[in-house]
């Protein structure tokens, strides 16, 4: 248990994968935009990778432990200080009830975990403690924390789960943050990649595009430059509107470059299910995390990929977030 | 006792509440920005005179950990 003195910035109670199976409903996966970290801060503490712990966003929060226990964090360096003296990253600390944990602005990447042996304990929604503020389901009363809050944290079963201090991530089995602010993003074709000419699909995997500041865990908005489609996107029956990027209303796949009439928005783990713009490129999931990690400014250049390659992606990283990678 | 005041996210300039010369009280909102479409308030600690203004309003792309205000 653990009381919320400064939440932070849109700090929230996620787990992993998310809330699965209700796409077809609207609902989204939600969870952590960066998977990685996230359970290798649970596999410190001695929990199940997919345990609920804390996503922190750009400014971390000030926690106050109720109770004795153990946590790790993990991600975006937010000089997490406890009782003032410096808490280290990707490494299991002991925390005493009364003690005080403060992070304050993320001075590498942008996301950061806290996972707490025996996992956070708000009660799940639809198989999921994620929360999914849109809609106001999961997490803390559906939202993101807000000060003065208790949230409860389940006792660890047996030794292991109560956690260990003192154990590490290889450092191998980290993730790296680029120091030129430049990410190499995998994309996949498709499903709309038909409706974008021969030129505009070199240029779009050839430029560099920028990560607006209007960017958050329902899409991640991108500057660059203009597109240019097929006779598909002008020859089209009048319902599916008037833009070439528009098409009748269709299913969108999580990680979908949705093309909102010139505008690239990669729609995340928060994101709508359906709409009426197409989605040329698809950001599959193995790549989430340099997304979750990357600032305002920052740059993406795409790299196409297959789909077995995108899977196979996927599986090294489940293959990375075992406990053989922690000593 | 001079405060400098930085940027604690990168982001867009949203508001930029005081301009050189302007007195300041401990805890006044100096200016904000936007990141995620949220609105991050930054205040100054000690308060003063306000002796100079690094960002303009609706400025793109400002970096984490750049000096905003300078006040003395």
């Amino acid at each position: 248990m653990f009381d919320v003195i400064q939440p932070g910035l849109e700090t929230s109670i996620q787990d992993y994968p998310g809330r699965i199976g209700f796409w077809n409903q609207g609902f989204p996966p939600s969870g952590p935009m960066d998977s990685w970290s996230f359970r290798l801060a649970n596999l410190l503490v001695g929990n199940p990778v997919g345990a609920a712990g804390l996503e922190a966003q750009y400014m971390g929060p000030t926690l106050k432990f109720s109770r004795d226990g153990v946590i790790a964090i993990c991600g975006a360096d937010m000089q997490a200080k406890l009782d003032g003296q410096p808490a280290p990253l990707w490494e299991s600390i002991a925390v005493k009830s009364g003690q005080t944990l403060a992070m304050s602005a993320a001075k590498q990447g942008v996301r950061a975990y806290i996972a707490f042996a025996g996992g956070i304990d708000t009660p799940p929604w639809l198989g999921s403690r994620s929360t999914f503020h849109k809609a106001g389901v999961g997490g803390m009363e559906g939202h993101a924390l807000k000060p003065g809050q208790s949230i409860p944290v389940a006792a660890g079963q047996g030794a292991a789960g109560a956690g260990t201090a003192g154990r590490k991530v290889k450092p191998e089995a980290r993730p790296r943050f680029p120091s030129d602010k430049t990410w190499s993003i995998e994309v996949v074709a498709g499903p709309n990649d038909d409706w974008i000419d021969e030129a505009g699909q070199q240029r779009f995997l050839s430029s560099d595009w920028k990560l607006s500041a209007k960017s958050d865990r329902t899409g991640f908005r991108l500057d660059g430059p203009q597109w240019t489609f097929t006779e598909k996107a002008y020859k089209k029956a009048p319902e599916n509107g008037a833009e070439p990027s528009n098409i009748i209303d269709h299913g969108y796949p999580l990680g979908a470059i949705n093309l909102a009439g010139q505008t690239p928005i990669i729609l995340v783990n928060d994101g709508p299910s359906m709409g009426g713009f197409i989605n040329p490129y698809t950001v599959p999931s193995a790549a989430f995390w340099k997304l979750g990690q990357s600032k305002p400014g920052d740059i993406y250049r795409f790299k196409a990929i297959s789909v077995d390659e995108a899977q196979a992606q996927r599986l090294a990283l489940n293959a990375i977030c075992q406990n053989s990678n922690i000593v | 006792m001079a405060e400098r005041i930085e940027t604690m996210v990168p982001g867009n300039v949203w508001k930029v509440l005081v301009k050189p010369g302007d007195k300041v009280s401990p805890g006044d909102v100096l200016f904000i920005l936007e990141v995620m479409k949220t609105e991050v308030p930054h205040t100054s600690e000690q308060g003063g005179t306000v002796k100079a203004v690094h960002i303009v309003e609706a400025q793109e792309g400002v970096d984490a950990g750049m000096l905003a205000v300078e006040i003395d």
